[in-house]
C-alpha cells in the first residue's frame, strides 16, 4: 500500500517536470537561428511565399501562443507535423521508437545476462585466472567504438561467414507481423507468427551484441567492485558459518546487497540507449529513433526534434521511478516518502 | 572430548608474503564446558576460531590437526566442512548489527541454517524458528519472525545471532566477543543467556574475548594467548588466584578492582611483536622483567605446574613451581602502568 502510494506521488511529480522540459526546448528551438518555412520551400523560394508559409504554419505568433497551441495539440495526440517528413511527428515515433525500444531491451538483457554474472564471478575469483580474463573482455568491451565493433561483426558474420543478417528488422519477403507494441519479437510472439519471430530474432544479435558490448563492460566492472566490498562485509561471514555453499552465499547474500549501483547504472545506460544509438542504427539499418532525432536536427525540423526531446525525457524520468521503486523492494531499510 | 586441537599453525598472506599468525596452538573443549580464550588485540584469538570453522582468508596456510567428536575434521574438503558449520559447530560474531544479513527477514536467516541441514517441511522450520526465539528470550515470536535486523536493538539482534546458531542444535558453540558491541546490561543478559543454554545443551562453548569480567561470568576454563602461541591455560579461579605466566598476571593487574581508590587501568608496557618478526625465543621476552638469558633465545614449551594448569615459560620449564615464583600472591616485577 505504501508503495503504490509512494508511485503514485512520484508519478505526479512528473507533471511539473515535463511541463518544465517542455517549455524549455520549445523555447530554444523556436529562438535558435534558421526559418522552417525557408528550409521547407527550399532556396528558389520567394520572400513572399516564405511570408504566407510562415503565417500559415502560425510562426509568426508570439511565442506564448504557439506554445500553448503545442501544448493543447499535446492533450489531443498531436505533436504537430514533421517538416521532413511530412508526417505527423507522433506517427513517427511510433514507428521509429520500438525498433529502437526492441534493440534496447534486447541490448540490456544481454548485458544483465553477461555482466551481471561474470562480474559476480570477477569478484569471487578476485586476482584469479576468471577475474583477469573478466577484466580483459570488459576493457576490451569499453575501449571498442560501437561502429568500428558493428563493422567487424558485419564482415565476419554478415559478408564471410553469412550466417547472420547485417541490416534492417525482418529478411525480405517475410512480411511484419500485427502491430501490437511495435516490437517485431514481442508481437510476432503475441500473434504466434513464428516465421516473423524467427527472422527478427536473428536480425537483433549482430546491432544488439554491438550495442551491448559497452554496457557488459561497464556492468562487468561495476558488479565486481560493489560485489567486492559486500564480500567484506560480516554478514557473508555469517552466511558462510551458518553452512551456505559458495554460490549460495554468493547469490543469495552478497548480489542482493551489492546490485543497488549495478541497476543505477543499468538504468542510466538504458536511458541513454532509449534516446537511439545513432552509431548502431546507421551500421545495420536499424529503423530507429536515433537516426530520426539526427535527421530532425540536420533539418530544423522542430517538431520532431520537440517530439523526440519529449519522449525521452518521459522515458528518462519513468526509468528514474521504476529504479527508486526497485530500491525501496530491495532494501527493507528505506521508508517511502 | 568435544574438540581437541592439536598443534595448529596458520599463515596467511600480506603484501605478498606469508607470515605466521598461529604457532602450535593446543587446546581441548570438553561437553559442557566453556573455554575462554583471552589476549591482547592481534593474538591470534579470532584466526584460531575461524581456523576450526575454516573460514579463513584467501591463501591462508593452516597445518596442525582438529577433531571434532574423534572426526578429524581439519582434513575435510570445503565441501564437507559446508556440512558441519552452522551445524555441529556454529559461530557468532562481535557485531550483531553488521552480522546479519540487512536485506532479510529474522525469520529467513534462522531458517536458512535449518534449510541448509535439516529435512524439516516449511511448517516445522517456521514452527522452530519461533520456538528458537522463544528459547532465546525473545516475546512476540511470530512478529518477529517477519521483522528486519535494523527494526531491533543491538540485545535483540545478537540474541537473533545465538537463535541462528542454535538453530541445529550445534555441539559446539564458537563466540568471539559476543558482547563487546553490546551495552554493559545487555551484556549481563545475553551472558546469563548462554549460561542457561549451556546448561540445557550441554554444549561445548569457546568464548572469545578480551574482558576479563566475562570471563569470571561463563567461563570454566581459560586459555591465555600471546602473540599466536597459548601462553597459559588452567581452570578459571585458579588462573585469577595463581596465574603464573609473566603476561597472564600483567593481564590480571589490568582489572580494575572495586573499592581500591586511584587505581587506574593497568596495562603491559611495550608492544606486541609484530608476526613478521617474531623473536627467536619467548615472544614475551622484550616486555617481561622477569625475562632471563634463555628467554631470549629459546622457545618455552607448555609445562605442567599443578594439574590442569600448564604455562609456557622458562620459570617453570622442567622445575615444576619454580622457588621464587611459587608464592602466587607476590607481585610480579613485570613493569606496569598503574
Ligand atoms: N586477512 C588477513 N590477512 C593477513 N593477516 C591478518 C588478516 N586478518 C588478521 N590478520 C592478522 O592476524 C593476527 C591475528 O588477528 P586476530 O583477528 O585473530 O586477532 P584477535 O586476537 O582476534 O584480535 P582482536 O581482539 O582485535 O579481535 C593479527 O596480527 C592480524 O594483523
Ligand atoms: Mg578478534
Amino acid at each position: 500500500m505504501d508503495a503504490l502510494r509512494y508511485v503514485f506521488k512520484r508519478i505526479l511529480l512528473m507533471i511539473p517536470i515535463l511541463i518544465g522540459i517542455s517549455i524549455l526546448t520549445f523555447f530554444i528551438s523556436n529562438t535558435i537561428p534558421g526559418d522552417p518555412a525557408r528550409l521547407i520551400l527550399g532556396p528558389k523560394a520567394t520572400p513572399d511565399g516564405i511570408e504566407e508559409l510562415r503565417e500559415e504554419m502560425g510562426l509568426n505568433d508570439p511565442l506564448y501562443v504557439q506554445y500553448g497551441r503545442y501544448v493543447n495539440g499535446i492533450f489531443h495526440g498531436d505533436l504537430g507535423e514533421s517538416t521532413y517528413s511530412q508526417q505527423p511527428v507522433i506517427d513517427d515515433l511510433e514507428r521509429y521508437f520500438p525498433a529502437t525500444l526492441e534493440l534496447t531491451l534486447f541490448a540490456m538483457l544481454i548485458t544483465v545476462l553477461i555482466g551481471i554474472p561474470f562480474g559476480v564471478i570477477s569478484a569471487s575469483k578476485k586476482d584469479k585466472l576468471p577475474d583477469q580474463f573478466t577484466r580483459v573482455f570488459a576493457l576490451l568491451g569499453v575501449a571498442m567504438p560501437a561502429f568500428w565493433l558493428g563493422l567487424l561483426f558485419l564482415l565476419l558474420f554478415y559478408l564471410k561467414l553469412g550466417i547472420l543478417p547485417g541490416s534492417g528488422r525482418l529478411d525480405n519477403g517475410v512480411s511484419p507481423p500485427d502491430m501490437i507494441t511495435g516490437m517485431y519479437t514481442v508481437d510476432a510472439l503475441l500473434t504466434g507468427n513464428m516465421v516473423a519471430f524467427k527472422s527478427a530474432l536473428i536480425h537483433l544479435i549482430l546491432p544488439g551484441i554491438t550495442q551491448a558490448a559497452v554496457t557488459i563492460g561497464m556492468i562487468t566492472r561495476m558488479t565486481r567492485s560493489s560485489m567486492l566490498e559486500v564480500l567484506q562485509s560480516d554478514y557473508i561471514r555469517t552466511a558462510q558459518a551458518k553452512g551456505g555453499s559458495e554460490n549460495r552465499v554468493l547469490y543469495g547474500h552478497a548480489l542482493r546487497n551489492g546490485i543497488m549501483p549495478v541497476i543505477t547504472l543499468l538504468g542510466m545506460t538504458f536511458g541513454h540507449a532509449l534516446g537511439g544509438s545513432v552509431l548502431v542504427e546507421s551500421v545495420f539499418s536499424w529503423p530507429g529513433l536515433g537516426k530520426y532525432a539526427v535527421n530532425a536536427i540536420t533539418y530544423l525540423d522542430f517538431p520532431a526534434v520537440m517530439g523526440v526531446t519529449l519522449l525521452i525525457a518521459l522515458l528518462f524520468i519513468t526509468v528514474n521511478l521504476i529504479i527508486d521503486t526497485m530500491y525501496h523492494l530491495i532494501d527493507p531499510r528505506l521508508k517511502y516518502n | 572430548m568435544l574438540l581437541d586441537v592439536k598443534d595448529v599453525s596458520l599463515s596467511l598472506k600480506r603484501e605478498g608474503k606469508y607470515s605466521k599468525i598461529l604457532d602450535q596452538v593446543s587446546f581441548h573443549v570438553n561437553n559442557g564446558e566453556t573455554v575462554g580464550i583471552v589476549g591482547e588485540s592481534g593474538c591470534g584469538k579470532s584466526m584460531t576460531a575461524l581456523s576450526l570453522m575454516r573460514l579463513l582468508p584467501d591463501k591462508a596456510k593452516l597445518d596442525g590437526e582438529i577433531r571434532l567428536e574423534d572426526e578429524l575434521i581439519s582434513s575435510y574438503s570445503n565441501r564437507k566442512m559446508q556440512k558441519i558449520r552452522g551445524n555441529q559447530a556454529s559461530m557468532i560474531f562481535q557485531d550483531p548489527l553488521t552480522s546479519l544479513n540487512p536485506l532479510h527477514t529474522v525469520g529467513k536467516q534462522i531458517e536458512e541454517s535449518l534449510l541448509l541441514h535439516t529435512s524439516l517441511s516449511k511448517q516445522e522450520r517456521r514452527k522452530r524458528v519461533i520456538k528458537l526465539l522463544n528459547d532465546v528470550g525473545l516475546p512476540r515470536a511470530d512478529e518477529l519472525i517477519d521483522e528486519y535486523p535494523h527494526q531491533l536493538s543491538g540485545g535483540m539482534r545478537q540474541r537473533i545471532m545465538i537463535a541462528m546458531a542454535m538453530a541445529c542444535e550445534p555441539k559446539l558453540l564458537i563466540c568471539d566477543e559476543p558482547t563487546t558491541a553490546l551495552d554493559v546490561t545487555v551484556q549481563a543478559q545475553i551472558l546469563e543467556l548462554m549460561n542457561e543454554l549451556k546448561e540445557r545443551t550441554r554444549m561445548g562453548i569457546i568464548m572469545i574475548t578480551h574482558d576479563l569480567g566475562v570471563v569470571a561470568e561463563v567461563c570454566d576454563r581459560v586459555i591465555v594467548m600471546y602473540a599466536g602461541k597459548v601462553v597459559e591455560t588452567a581452570p578459571v579461579e585458579e588462573l585469577f588466584e595463581n596465574p603464573k605466566h609473566p603476561y597472564t598476571k600483567g593481564l590480571m593487574q589490568s582489572i580494575p578492582k572495586l573499592g581500591i581508590r586511584k587505581q587506574m587501568l593497568g596495562s603491559i608496557a611495550g608492544t606486541v611483536p609484530s608476526p613478521e618478526n617474531m623473536p627467536a625465543g619467548c615472544r614475551f621476552a622484550d616486555r617481561c622483567s622477569q625475562a632471563m638469558d634463555v628467554c631470549k633465545t629459546n622457545v618455552p614449551q607448555m609445562t605442567q605446574v599443578k594439574k590442569n594448569h600448564k604455562t609456557a615459560c622458562w620459570l617453570y620449564e622442567n622445575k615444576g613451581v619454580k622457588k621464587d615464583a611459587a608464592a602466587g600472591s607476590e607481585q610480579p616485577k613485570t613493569a606496569f602502568y598503574l
